[in-house]
């Protein structure tokens, strides 16, 4: 009966952030749109686009890595989810965020890319590979700030459990205040992290034909945009959970995660997209050096 | 006669009885080999108990081997890799010359690590790990590849290292009048100060040359991919891992004692960060399989080594965790490759596209090898590199954590330049009559990759025998502070449940899965020259796979880092030293007057000083 | 007890004359009979050493003047050792240059007498050395070594044997002139020639002529020893004579004009400084000479130079003192002579056919000669003392002798001095295995003769290598009787108490 509660709670879960990321990326394009003097799509548009992908009738691939990407892409977004508190401190969607703790997680949202990776070069896409090793070396570039960020807080309140940064928050008030530096190494490494310009090297439309993804078409391309939005959701979740003290209830939680959702979002509509290596120097410089700030200051304090 | 005589006399006969059955024919030359390693082994592990022990008196030496739980537990990764590489070894190496050769210094490798792991003594371990060392350079240079350059590269090193621990070893005698590595332990704490640090250095330099420890890290890449893969898989698996016993040896029962101001456990860990972060950006540069593995073996031991320095419970757990794992996923990783150049005849990476599926079951043990070297959950190799995060952490190592992680993400980088370049890309006409390899090699690779998994979600079945081996090193019982058999904990009690990871990582795969495959007649499988290329088509003799500069990028944005290489110091200094000899060399000029002319010099100023030499 | 020591030098002396008769009656004989008679001396030698480790040692006079006025033969252990060790190594010597195949290219009768004679002349002077009681005796049984090992230096009929054997000539006389010029002074001081007796009454001497005595004797027993900067003969010696020679000059030779300097240093004269005096030296020597070796083309010369080097080696031994010094370097000299002997023997034939003895004309010809280049290997993987053979047991009483004596510079320089060795010995295994053949130079298989010699070699560094106790034994037991100086003079000079 539990098992059975926890299930079915796992896969509300899901739903919702299934839905709320395809709400954020519609909004998105509405918004660019707008800053680019367009009408663009409505706000539901993304769900039309997954409904209609994934009732293809055909879907072409290159090779069972590729057939099987978007399973591993979802490992990551979808098991991630499942291993972060969505809500603080009730008993609502609790899933398995008490057996897993934060330098888990961020080994575990590499999973998925190293599994798309792996699918988009079956393709023998040229543009694929190209696109991913770019991803593959922005991603060293923004975890370091990242991780910065994230031992920062380790090492001031000794845990690494989400949960119990969670409820350190409660007494504390909110991490964004509590370390302000590591609030900003980690959401400098955000930008990096949602990929939006100027880090979208990695699909970088006008060069790459859109990189990785150009070979996948039907159900794994809907497959794997569904994927990219609940991972959305699952990545501004923990930002969420971590400095903002985690939501007490839905709502907080979609008004939370939006304000922080909107920060990669603005800051790509004016900005131009860096090459790679400029990409990685950009986290390495000012994110970084903030990183460090926030590990003096918590080892200070 | 007990099992240490036993399975010693063995390998070392087994060793001497293949070389010869290599005169009467290839078949029983093999029966010979795979007999004497599986005998071995299986003996070993029915007989073996702890506190056996066996005692050689020899010149005036009492050299004793006994068998304790650190021991079993490199024990273990030695013989269990053995077996599996023995077998792969088999198909692999068919058709090579000098086979007799390679399988006895196959065999004596063995025996000089067996003989590591039981030495309770200095001497008999300075003796089994010579033994292993001139073993495997014969084997580093067996192919003939540049014998003189690479071959010589490694046992200078070698000789450097074992010489370090040499002297050590005369100098704890000087001391404490015994070789025993117990009265060692007992005695350490009553020698001056002076001779514990040297001792203490000496050894871990000793140590650390094996381990690939940088500086002294430079034979490595070369020795590696220079000898035949199915030893590789051996030497990175299981050889370097003596350096690993040795270092742990050395910080559990000599560093311990030293005064803090000497910075020994900090110095060496740094040293072991800077290894993994330097090897695994070198890693990513290279274009031959074999190399970047190797340079991914010095980069995953620099963890390992951070680890041991640091000393703390858990970070000791985490270091003997890689140990083990990194024998399983790196020695499968080799064999993977052997098997590629086996069947399509290269390692060059620029070449090689497209095997996938020529190869599934060699690209499956590739990948779950993979996600366990990049350490991703839920495969058995983030065990012990989230353990290693957490000593880290809690032992208050904040920017060496930084670094490590840097190393560790990189790590994803050639990690998928290997899978991808081999395995991934377009198809081509050149490789199209590549076939899998033969049973014996992929069935070793299929098990490592299958324990990979299981392991990962059942640690503890591992963790279990370091704990054994940690606590007869003097730590207390981990089991329940740091570990359940599914569940890890950190230094504040927070915990990965490992089995639950996996369950929901399956359960999440194969649903997908099932969507994916639900009318699976409407997924059409094309070929990888038909891709939407701004409206091209690559001919069938085109290949449009990306394979030069493959992290250019990365290369430019990491430029300054690469402006250093240790090997251009090496190699003048190297330049500094010939030209030196050959300037002494000089003073033989052949010339019977100036030899002469010497003897008189020699003759006069000896008179001159004699009465400041010379005492009456 | 078979035998007298005096037997071991007047077998020899008196088959020396009676072999050109025999080779009157039949040729063969010429070859065969040296070899009988070291076989024989080996024999007796091997009794002796037995009776005198049970009994102590054996002091033997001549014509029946008793020392300090006669002159005196001393069979300890220690010097009994040295002289098993001497005349085994003859005979294997002699066993490998049966009908080597050189000296048939000279197919008279004459080269391979005088070979032979020389050759059995050269070991036997060199057991008188080393057994001998008396100073001028020592001197006699030095000239009788040199001019052997002149002749056999160029016996080889070219050039560069002639000007090899020239050089030693020419420092080797340089060597008895000093080493005269000493006895001179002991005797005109003294007035006697007795070793044990001078050693009671060296404190008699006055300062300034015992200095000079003592620097006279260094450095000419030092041109004999094969001390920096005295040994410029040697190289050019060891790698013009032929093959054979050279290994017993490795095994034999040198042993014998080591002997002279520990001899003088432990027994002769006790002077402050002398054993530092040995250490350093030794280190020089052992450093010049593997720097050079390194930096050699040639095979012969890079093992003369190494040999030298080893010397160096045994000097720093004796140079560290007492019993675990003298041990170690007696086991550095028991090695050396089999491993040495072994690496000029094999790697002779390795480089047979080829004129120049380049290293690079090795190439792959592991391939074409299996067993000789196996045992080369063997001797190389010894020498650089890697465990389990021989080398490694002596390099390592070396080093503990030095760390009980607290000398960690020396045992640093020690094992950096290896590390060189180590290169320079595996570039070679190397070429000789896995670096492919590039000239087409033939081979020639060694005799049936010369393989059984080397296999012996070869089966001797295996044997101590795994169970060193066959010689430790021995070796503590001749260290201690070099260090027992009070009963060496003792025991010689009661003789003549008791018979007078």
């Amino acid at each position: 009966m539990d098992f059975l509660i926890k299930t079915l709670g796992a896969i509300a879960t899901i739903i919702v952030a299934f839905i709320v990321g395809m709400l954020y990326m519609g909004i998105n394009r509405k918004i660019t749109a707008r800053v680019q003097n367009r009408v663009g799509p409505p706000v539901w548009q993304n769900y039309i686009d997954a409904l209609k992908l994934v009732s293809k009738k055909t879907s072409v691939h290159h090779g069972v890595m590729q057939h099987l990407a978007p399973a591993f892409l979802m490992i990551s977004s979808m098991g991630t989810l499942l291993f972060i508190p969505i809500l603080r401190g009730q008993s609502w969607f609790p899933n398995l965020s008490y057996h897993g703790d934060l330098i888990f997680i961020l080994y575990f949202m590499v999973l998925g890319s190293l599994g798309m990776a792996l699918g988009a070069g079956q393709t023998g896409n040229p543009n694929a590979a190209i696109g991913i090793t770019r991803g593959l070396s922005q991603m060293v570039g923004f975890e370091i700030p990242w991780v910065m960020a994230l031992v920062a807080m380790m090492i001031q309140y000794h845990t690494t459990s989400i949960s119990d940064l969670m409820a350190i928050q409660q007494q504390h008030g909110w991490l964004m205040f509590q370390n302000p530096l590591a609030f900003l190494a980690a959401i400098l490494a955000m930008l990096g992290m949602f990929r939006y310009s100027p880090f979208d090297i990695v699909g970088a439309p006008a060069e790459l034909a859109s990189g990785p993804i150009s070979e996948f078409g039907g159900k794994y391309l809907g497959l794997m945009m569904s994927s990219g939005s609940i991972f959305a959701f699952t990545k501004l979740t923990l930002y969420v959970d971590l400095f903002m003290g985690g939501a007490s209830n839905i709502v907080v939680l979609l008004i939370e995660t939006f304000t922080l959702y909107l920060i990669p979002m603005l800051y790509g509509l004016v900005s131009p997209r860096y090459r790679t290596e400029q990409a990685i120097r950009y986290f390495w410089g000012w994110p970084t050096v903030l990183g460090l700030a926030a590990l003096v200051y918590s080892v200070v304090i | 006669m007990n099992i240490i005589h036993i399975t010693l006399g063995i390998l070392l006969g087994g060793a001497i009885l293949t070389y010869f059955a290599n005169k009467i024919s290839g078949v029983v030359r093999d029966l010979m080999f795979i007999s004497t390693i599986v005998v071995a082994a299986a003996l070993f592990f029915i007989k073996m108990t702890p506190d056996t022990v066996a005692v050689f008196n020899l010149g005036g030496i009492t050299l004793s081997l006994g068998m304790n739980h650190l021991g079993l537990l490199f024990s273990i990764i030695i013989l269990g890799l053995a077996v599996l590489a023995g077998f792969y070894s088999l198909p692999y190496m068919k058709g090579k010359d000098n086979l007799g050769f390679f399988y006895m210094n196959y065999l004596l490798s063995i025996f000089g690590m067996m003989g590591i792991v039981m030495s309770k003594d200095l001497v008999s371990f300075f003796i089994f790990w010579e033994i292993m060392t001139w073993s495997s350079y014969l084997i580093v240079v067996y192919n003939g590849n540049k014998a003189n350059k690479i071959g010589i590269k490694y046992i200078l090193f070698s000789a450097l290292g074992a010489y370090s621990m040499l002297m050590a070893i005369v100098m704890v005698y000087s001391q404490l009048h015994s070789f025993s590595i117990a009265d060692l332990s007992a005695g350490f704490t009553t020698m001056p100060a002076s001779y514990q640090i040297t001792i203490a250095l000496l050894l871990i330099t000793g140590f650390a040359v094996k381990a690939a420890m940088m500086p002294l890290h430079v034979w490595a890449p070369d020795a590696y991919s220079n000898a035949p893969m199915s030893y590789t898989a051996m030497f990175s698996g299981a050889l370097s891992k003596m350096g690993v016993y040795g270092l742990v040896i050395v910080f559990v029962t000599m560093v311990s004692h030293l005064p803090q101001n000497f910075w020994v456990r900090e110095t060496i860990a740094w040293l072991g960060a800077i290894t993994a972060g330097m090897a695994t950006i070198y890693a990513i540069f290279q274009d031959d399989a074999k190399k970047l593995l190797a340079y991914s073996s010095v980069a995953q031991l620099g963890y390992i080594i951070t680890g041991v320095a640091i000393g703390t419970e858990i970070s000791m757990i985490a270091a003997l965790m890689l140990s083990i794992v990194h024998g399983m996923f790196k020695a499968n990783f080799f064999m993977v490759v052997g098997a590629v150049e086996r069947q399509a005849g290269t390692t060059d990476l620029t070449v090689l596209t497209g095997l996938i599926r020529k190869m599934p079951w060699t690209f499956f043990s590739a990948l779950m090898s993979a996600i366990a070297l990049a350490g991703i959950p839920p495969l058995v190799g983030y065990v012990g590199k989230w353990m290693l995060y957490e000593s880290l952490i809690s032992n208050g190592n904040y920017i060496l954590v930084i670094v490590i992680f840097f190393a560790s993400t990189a790590g994803f980088l050639y990690v998928f330049k290997i899978l991808y370049s081999i395995f991934l890309g377009q198809e081509e006409p050149e490789f199209e009559n590549v076939k899998e390899a033969p049973a014996l090699m992929v069935i070793p690779m299929v098990i490592i990759a299958l324990l990979l998994g299981f392991f990962g979600a059942f640690p503890g079945y591992l963790l279990k025998y370091i704990d054994n081996a940690l606590v007869v090193m003097g730590y207390p019982v981990s089991q329940g502070k740091w570990w359940e058999m599914t569940t890890l904990f950190n230094a504040w009690g927070n915990k990965v449940s490992t089995d639950l990871i996996m369950y929901t990582t399956i359960t999440v795969f194969v649903t997908i899965a099932i969507v994916l495959f639900y009318r699976w007649k409407n997924g059409r499988y094309v070929s990888t020259k038909d891709i939407s290329l701004s409206g091209e088509m690559p001919k069938e003799d085109e290949n449009y796979s990306f394979k030069l500069d493959f992290y250019k990028p990365f290369e430019r944005a990491i430029s300054p880092l690469l402006r250093y290489k240790i090997s251009k110091y090496y190699n003048e200094f190297a330049d500094g030293m010939e030209a030196f000899f050959d300037w002494t060399r000089r003073i033989y000029n052949g010339n019977a007057q100036t030899y002469a002319i010497y003897v008189i010099t020699f003759l006069v100023i000896l008179l001159l000083i004699a009465n400041n030499i010379f005492t009456v | 007890m078979v035998g007298s020591p005096v037997q071991l030098i007047a077998i020899p002396l008196f088959a020396a004359f009676l072999i050109p008769l025999l080779g009157k009656a039949w040729k063969e004989l010429v070859r065969i009979t040296p070899g009988v008679v070291i076989l024989y001396l080996l024999y007796l030698s091997v009794d002796l050493l037995n009776y005198t480790i049970e009994h102590g040692r054996v002091v033997e006079v001549i014509a029946g003047w008793t020392p300090p006025w006669g002159i005196d033969l001393v069979f300890s252990p220690f010097s009994g050792f040295l002289a098993t060790l001497m005349l085994f190594m003859g005979l294997l010597v002699w066993i490998y240059s049966y009908r080597y195949q050189t000296f048939e290219d000279y197919d008279d009768y004459e080269p391979t007498l005088k070979y032979y004679l020389l050759l059995m002349m050269m070991i036997t002077a060199s057991v008188g050395v080393v057994l001998t009681g008396d100073i001028f005796n020592l001197f006699v049984f030095i000239e009788i070594l040199g001019i052997t090992a002149y002749g056999l230096t160029a016996y080889y009929r070219h050039r560069d044997g002639a000007e090899a054997s020239f050089k030693y000539l020419f420092i080797g006389s340089l060597s008895s002139t000093f080493l005269l010029l000493a006895i001179m002074i002991i005797y005109s001081q003294l007035g006697t020639l007795n070793m044990a007796d001078i050693a009671v009454k060296a404190h008699e001497l006055k300062p300034v002529y015992k200095i000079t005595a003592l620097v006279l004797f260094l450095v000419a027993f030092g041109i004999e020893a094969e001390m920096f900067p005295l040994n410029g003969w040697a190289p050019d010696a060891y790698s013009q004579a032929p093959a054979p020679v050279g290994a017993a000059f490795a095994g034999i030779v040198v042993k014998a004009g080591l002997y002279t300097v520990i001899r003088l240093i432990y027994t002769l004269f006790e002077v402050g400084g002398t054993y530092e005096y040995l250490i350093v030296m030794g280190l020089i020597t052992m450093f010049f000479a593997e720097f050079a070796a390194f930096s050699q083309t040639k095979l012969k010369r890079m093992l003369a130079y190494s040999s030298i080097g080893q010397m160096g080696l045994v000097l720093v031994a004796f140079g560290i003192g007492k019993e675990e010094g003298v041990y170690a370097a007696l086991f550095l000299m028991f090695n050396h002579a089999i491993i040495k002997s072994l690496l000029f023997m094999s790697g002779s034939y390795l480089v047979y056919k080829s004129k120049n003895k380049y290293i690079s004309e090795l190439n792959g010809v592991g391939k074409m000669m299996p067993v000789t280049s196996f045992l080369f290997a063997l001797g190389a993987f010894a020498i650089v003392g890697f465990p389990p053979f021989a080398g490694f047991w002596s390099k390592l009483a070396v080093l503990t002798a030095a760390a009980d004596s607290g000398m960690l510079l020396i045992i640093a320089l020690i094992l950096s001095i290896s590390l060189i060795e180590v290169i320079y010995y595996l570039r070679v295994v190397n070429r000789i295995y896995f670096v492919k053949r590039d000239t087409d130079l033939g081979i020639t298989k060694p005799t049936p003769q010369a393989m059984f010699s080397m296999l012996v070699l070869g089966a001797i560094i295996l044997i101590v290598g795994f169970y060193p106790d066959v010689i430790t034994g021995v070796l503590h037991k001749a260290s201690a009787t070099l260090l027992d100086k009070g009963s060496y003079i003792n025991d010689v000079l009661s003789l003549s108490q008791t018979i007078n």
